[in-house]
């Protein structure tokens, strides 16, 4: 059995103004996942994702982050530490006058000493890819995907273990998102990170999650390996997802097509096994 | 890639091939029926009589009682005018309940200024010292701050009738009416859709600090007051980007700050044709016009909303021997 | 058929840059069609569509060679207000199209600039709000919708003028599923209307194929491939190779094609109920 990361364990959420937006979400993340969050916007997964790293606190139930209890007091230097949140829009992010600066900020905020802090800075910007020569430029002067970079520099200088990341590939073309994508790959595979993806993109779910939590209507509708959970399109609906086009072609003739393909290489194997059967 | 993991799901929920699925049907999160609607500025209720009544009235009641404290230094008479506020939000059907929002700035002020009266009562020889154990406060000023206090809340509540009992559009129509022109009336409705997505980008921000380990319940004030330097950077550079797509969008669509119209001609206004005076509306808006000139008029001809006039203060210097 | 926009030898330079970002750029849309462009990022795509509008060269500041005509007038040459009645355009980012307090002084502001009478304005207004489905967001703030009211709003605003070229850059890029789903369904009404042009940069092909009768394929700065979209999609390698990439069904189809499971007569499903035909017939023929 995989060790915990993070339990979450019958959370509730309701908002300040009374809106409820979780209902009774029991689940639990373990070490070096590649997890993607889907739903409607309104389903909660956002809210969601905010409770995992103590941005938001539970109404009722709990979340558990290595063993630190997220409504406990003054532990947010500590949970920064465990799980990063990367925004979807970098410059809610950018806070700092150099890019330098701003990676440092985190391992700043909770009391490292300079010479680990430097240190720190120097290493995430080398898995980011953002080169030295950037390290004086304000943030503001520069190209979409260096900011981009640079906010997930200054969340891996934190060494978080679990690292959520708000839509990696939103108005983006593909051969941007392929690029982010793969990063996330690698910290997940090679570093062994946990990763987590809040994302409508549902193809790139199919080629890079291993699993899928759908929520809908702030509850956990679907929870397991993304093969399973697009071959269940009925229960998909609910929260307006769609499995991906090819995964569709497989559900509408099947059988002797499969209902679980995620790619077109993978539907390309299981045509001839279909020919085969024939 | 591989499958994903093989944990125990609880058990209430159904298992299938690894996978948990919700058993129960889907129940709805409860929403209650809504009876107040957010708006920029505030919550306005779907329903109220306030509605009956053209915009332009309803900015003649604002500057009635959200103006015409400032002529009234009367502690009493400002007390009044607050209660008669609080009937009409109840008159017009406003959730009381969602004013709990402006209670941290009612409280937050009254401390404010009774701290400061405390510790700068300023100086003049009429003031008369009163001890209080240990401590000594000076009557005149303290009285001239709680008879402030009393003022500035029925200027905030008059202001919050106004932003509790008027949409977006009524707003808007107001300024219409009254002819004002086309682009204050556009710089207007601009600012305050800016401040409202100023802050939400602030609510942001503030998360995004927060995710890097900033825990302003353990900061002190000072650092807490730098913070908010802090917050122009990202603020400024989202605005900018903003400003730049806004102008586009607004050449895009043939806006011209002027108001002209193209070939000549005048410019309708559609939104403004939708309302209609009524007999009643001029009579309240007479009425409210009155009573705010007479206001005027009282407090600087006749002095009668002056503080000596005030029978409280009549009563507690009586009390305490002052002349 | 009558040309609505001609696109002749088109260059434009951004200021303070130092490459051309369309080099050479000709182009003939024909009234009433629907073209879809397509592209990597930064190649030109906005860009183009900022010079049918006019936003280029009125709106920035550049080197500005060739010409782009809207029903035989030079955009350069008209101004603002009557461009904005033959061509309208939404953007990309629902936040950043509104300035007015309601949604109804929204789509009425661009009808008074115009000079229309009350009359008028209420039957613009109700047609475009019936179309784009936002009847009951009216009074609200367009502040306080979601990102797919948000740009239905935007569109309806555009619609309201009633332009006979309608250009939309990226419409759904930022919005949830559901939010994309309203506006593709608003793009299959104007497409069966019939009564307007219309232009769609997309990097949802896979919505955008079925409705487009040509696709236009935009690589640095240059139309390199203009084509109905079975055709379009004859060679997925070439368009992967430019960042490009057709939807997965198109894909699977051409490797169908080059392995003899499908007749190289038969075309390249634009959509998944395509796809599935075409699946079908290539099992029967695959086994025999």
């Amino acid at each position: 059995m995989m060790a915990a990361l993070i339990e979450i364990s019958r959370l509730d959420y309701v908002y300040l103004d009374g809106t409820p937006a979780l209902f009774d979400v029991n689940v639990t993340i373990g070490e070096q996942e590649f997890i993607a969050f889907i739903g409607q916007n309104g389903s909660g997964k956002t809210t969601f994702s905010k409770c995992l790293n103590g941005l938001l606190r539970p109404t009722n139930g709990s979340v558990t982050v290595d063993g630190i209890d997220t409504r406990s007091k003054g532990v947010i230097k500590q949970l920064v530490t465990k799980v990063g949140y990367v925004f979807q829009n970098p410059d809610h992010q950018l806070f700092n006058d150099s890019v330098e600066r701003e990676i440092a900020y985190g391992p700043r905020n909770i009391g490292l000493p300079e010479s680990e802090v430097k240190a720190r800075v120097q290493e995430a910007a080398a898995v980011a890819g953002v080169g030295p020569d950037h390290f004086a430029t304000h943030p503001f002067f520069l190209t979409k995907g260096l900011r981009q970079r640079v906010a997930i520099a200054s969340i891996l200088a934190l060494k978080p273990r679990t690292i959520i990341v708000d839509e990696p590939t939103t108005g983006q073309d593909m051969p941007q998102s392929i690029e982010v994508m793969n990063f996330l790959q690698r910290l997940w595979k090679e570093e062994g990170h946990t990763i987590i993806i809040i994302t409508h993109e549902m193809s790139i779910v199919a080629r890079y999650a291993q699993r899928v939590i759908a929520l809908g209507q702030g509850r956990v509708l679907l929870d397991g390996p993304t093969r399973e959970v697009f071959s269940r399109p009925d229960i998909l609906k609910q929260t307006f997802v769609e499995p991906p086009q090819i995964t569709r072609l497989g559900q509408a003739l099947n059988p002797p097509l499969p209902r679980d393909v995620l790619t077109v290489e993978e539907m390309q194997i299981a045509f001839k096994g279909a020919l085969k059967q024939h | 890639m591989t499958n994903g993991p093989d944990e125990l799901r609880p058990a209430r929920l159904l298992i299938v091939r690894g996978m948990t699925i919700m058993a129960a049907e889907s129940v709805p999160v409860g929403v209650r029926a809504p009876k107040m609607r957010k708006t920029l500025l505030g919550y306005v209720p779907i329903v109220s009589p306030f509605y009956d009544y053209h915009p332009v009235t309803r900015l003649a009641m604002y500057i009635f009682f959200g103006v015409a404290p400032v002529f009234i230094d009367l502690p009493e008479v400002n007390v009044v005018l607050l209660l008669i506020t609080i009937g009409l939000l109840l008159w017009g059907k406003v959730d009381l309940r969602r004013l709990r929002i402006y209670l941290p700035l009612i409280a937050t002020v009254a401390m404010f200024m009774f701290t400061m009266v405390f510790i700068f009562p300023g100086q003049d020889p009429s003031y008369t010292p009163i001890r209080i154990g240990p401590a000594t406060i000076y009557y005149q000023p303290v009285f001239f701050t709680f008879a402030s206090y009393w003022r500035l809340m029925a200027m905030l509540f008059g202001t919050i009738l106004y932003f509790s009992t008027n949409r977006e559009r009524d707003m808007l129509v107001a300024l219409r009416a009254i002819r004002l022109p086309f682009i204050a009336s556009y710089v207007v409705g601009l600012s305050i859709r800016a401040a409202g997505m100023f802050m939400e980008d602030f609510r942001t921000i503030r998360e995004a600090e927060q995710a890097r380990g900033l825990d302003t319940s353990a900061m002190k004030l000072s650092d807490q007051a730098k913070l908010y330097m802090m917050y122009l950077i990202p603020l400024f550079s989202i605005a900018l980007r903003r400003a730049d797509e806004i102008s586009n969008a607004l050449f895009a669509r043939g806006y011209t700050l002027t108001g002209q119209v193209e070939g000549g001609g005048r410019r309708s206004d559609y939104i403004l044709n939708q309302y209609q005076m009524t007999t009643k509306d001029w009579g309240w808006i007479v009425i409210f016009m009155a009573l705010f000139v007479a206001a005027a008029v009282a407090q600087y001809g006749f002095g009668l909303f002056r503080l000596v006039n005030s029978p409280l203060n009549i009563y507690l210097r009586s009390l305490l021997g002052i002349p | 058929m009558t040309i609505a926009v001609a696109i002749k030898d088109l260059e434009w330079k951004y200021e303070n840059t130092t490459q051309f970002a369309l080099r050479k750029v000709n182009l003939e849309i024909s009234e009433n069609t629907f073209l879809g462009i397509v592209g990597a990022n930064e190649q030109g795509k906005t860009t183009l569509v900022s010079c049918i509008k006019g936003l280029i060269p009125h709106s920035f500041n550049g080197v500005y060679r060739g010409s782009v005509e809207v029903f035989g007038q030079a955009v350069k040459e008209t101004s603002g207000l009557h461009l904005a009645r033959e061509v309208g355009l939404v953007f990309a980012d629902p936040e950043a199209q509104f300035t007015a307090m309601t949604v109804e002084e929204e789509l009425v502001f661009g009808l008074e600039n115009v000079g229309y009478d009350i009359n008028k304005i209420r039957e613009r207004l109700e047609w475009a709000a019936e179309v784009t489905q936002i009847g009951n967001l009216l009074d609200k703030s367009p502040y306080d919708i979601s990102g797919g009211q948000k740009q239905r709003v935007a569109i309806a605003c555009v619609l309201a003028m009633d332009p006979r070229i309608v250009i939309m850059d990226e419409p759904t890029s930022m919005i949830d599923p559901l939010g994309k789903q309203f506006i593709f369904d608003i793009l299959r009404k104007l497409k069966e209307e019939g009564n307007r042009t219309i232009i769609v940069v997309e990097h949802n092909i896979e919505q955008l194929a079925p409705l487009s009768d040509q696709l236009a394929l935009i690589h640095e700065g240059q139309i390199v491939k203009v084509a109905p979209p079975d055709e379009f999609f004859a060679d997925p390698q070439s368009l992967i190779a430019q960042g490009v990439y057709p939807p997965e069904v198109a894909i699977f189809a051409g490797w169908l094609h080059s392995q003899g499971y499908l007749p190289d007569a038969s075309p390249i499903p634009r959509d998944l109920a395509e796809a599935v035909a075409a699946a079908q017939t290539a099992l029967k023929m695959g086994s025999g």
